[in-house]
């Protein structure tokens, strides 16, 4: 089987645009969009009906997320920078719920560079502004001959490098995730195939395993221990299954591997990894704004 | 037809200008329809429990100070209490000593009153007794006279009989 990992699929080409020329409507811009709809979706929901007293479970959701919220920014920056409660939270759902977007199959807009790169941006645009805001235009540029000039060039790259490294840090998670989970899918795949040729060539031995698989069931029932009931149900189903692709059409052709045992490396790469990047993005938004306005 | 895809790190500045304005758009909305509202009604409640702490402090401070005034006033009214106690007492004993020196004298009065009435009753029986003596003392004369007796024998008589009458009185 051929396995090749692309970037988002294009699925418009826009020629000849002015200003910007060719245009790509990638998969990553349509998703977010479908992200921002889910979002706006949801905020609108939540938002709606909000009441002083006697509140539903709804607004009780809502409320809750929007306290935590604003213990985040508080915790990490203080009450000054009540302003930027909104950004980093926006940041921090955009990234969430595209991270996890993509167990509905779908392609993640955060597996694109540039969703990442466009955010860290807009961060290192605040950083910046907090700098020269804090000491002034010329004590910033000061700030890059320090300790002495020789190093102003690595302190250039070290300024450039923040938003770049924010930026790849998520998406190379995020994309990680992908890979993985686009190998794992292949690789069950061919398993799959394989298994299954091999079990049900002959039906008989398709009979044996499923017979097998029912012994070690009754077994285990008997004498009322998990290890051979478990496997005796492992080794049932993959005998019921060799029977059916004995059959031929949509079952042979099917890979039954790749129903369930995908969603286990999946709960680290996409529910874990999905969260703990968007958390530590944000984090670190909050904590680069908030040094870059302490110096 | 085929599908395109993009390399997988590309660098398209388009999609990177649009995700700026995607963000940027998000955070409007989410502020807009969430994030201002939920602060908003988290304000307001903070607002109603700040007046109603502030509402029953003052309530508290009220009650106190009612109750400081009721207990002044019970003070107030105890003392009014003992001094109109005090002042009937006052005013019992020294009605009741005046109406008992009052009694003393009446009854002085009335014990001298008897003294002098039975003094002249007295008196006025002595000069009766008298009276009646000389009038006896008369008759007795006349009939000792009618016995013709001696002069001897009239005066025992006469002094007999005063000493009779002596000790009758």
């Amino acid at each position: 089987m051929e396995l090749s990992i692309n970037g988002a699929k294009i699925l418009m080409t826009l020629e000849n645009v002015p200003i910007f020329g060719t245009i790509h409507i990638t998969q990553t811009l349509v998703v977010s969009w479908l992200v921002m709809l889910i979002i706006t979706g949801l905020c609108f929901w939540l938002g709606r009906g909000l009441k002083v007293t006697g509140i539903s479970r709804k607004q009780a959701v809502a409320e809750m997320v929007v306290t935590s919220l604003v213990n985040f920014v508080r915790g990490n920056m203080g009450t000054e920078y009540d302003h930027y409660i909104p950004l980093v939270g926006t940041i921090f759902i955009t990234s969430i719920v595209s991270n996890l977007i993509s167990l509905l199959g779908i392609w993640s807009p955060t597996a694109d560079l540039m969703t990442e790169l466009a955010w860290a941006l807009v961060v290192f645009v605040l950083i910046t502004y907090h700098k020269i805001k804090a000491s002034g235009f010329g004590g910033y540029m000061k700030g890059f001959l320090d300790p002495i000039f020789v190093m102003a060039p690595i302190n250039v790259l070290s300024e450039l490098f923040t938003p770049i490294s924010m930026a790849c840090r998520h998406f190379g998670n995020i994309l990680s995730g992908t890979v993985i989970n686009a190998l794992i899918y292949a690789a069950l795949t061919t398993a799959s195939y394989g298994l299954f040729h091999a079990l049900g060539a002959n039906i008989w031995v398709a009979v044996a395993v499923a017979v097998l698989g029912g012994v070690l069931i009754f077994l285990g029932k008997q004498k009322g221990k998990k290890f051979p009931l478990i496997l005796g149900i492992i080794v049932a189903i993959l005998g019921v299954l060799a029977l059916l692709s004995n059959l031929g059409g949509i079952f042979e052709s099917f890979p039954w591997l790749t129903v369930g045992i995908p969603a286990i490396p999946s709960l680290y790469f996409d529910w874990f990894g999905g969260c703990i990047q968007a958390f530590i993005f944000c984090t670190l938004t909050t904590l680069f704004i908030k040094q870059a306005a302490g110096e | 037809m085929e599908s395109l895809y993009q390399s997988l790190v590309a660098v398209e500045p388009v999609t990177l200008i649009a995700q700026i304005c995607n963000l940027f758009l998000q955070m409007f909305l989410f502020k807009k329809l969430l994030y201002d509202k939920v602060i908003a009604i988290l304000d307001k409640r903070r607002e109603a429990a700040d007046e109603q702490i502030t509402a029953a402090q003052s309530a508290r401070e009220e009650a106190l100070s009612i109750k400081a005034t009721y207990e002044q006033n019970m003070q107030q009214a105890k003392i009014q209490a003992d001094d109109i106690l005090s002042r009937a007492n006052k005013t019992a004993s020294a009605r009741s000593e005046e109406i008992i020196g009052q009694a003393k004298q009446e009854a002085s009065r009335i014990k001298q009153k008897a003294a002098s009435d039975i003094a002249l009753e007295k008196k006025k029986a002595i000069n009766d007794a008298k009276d009646e003596i000389s009038g006896i003392s008369m008759a007795i004369a006349e009939k000792v006279v009618e016995r013709q007796l001696n002069d001897s024998d009239q005066q025992k008589l006469v002094e007999q009989f005063i000493d009779q009458l002596g000790e009758s009185l």
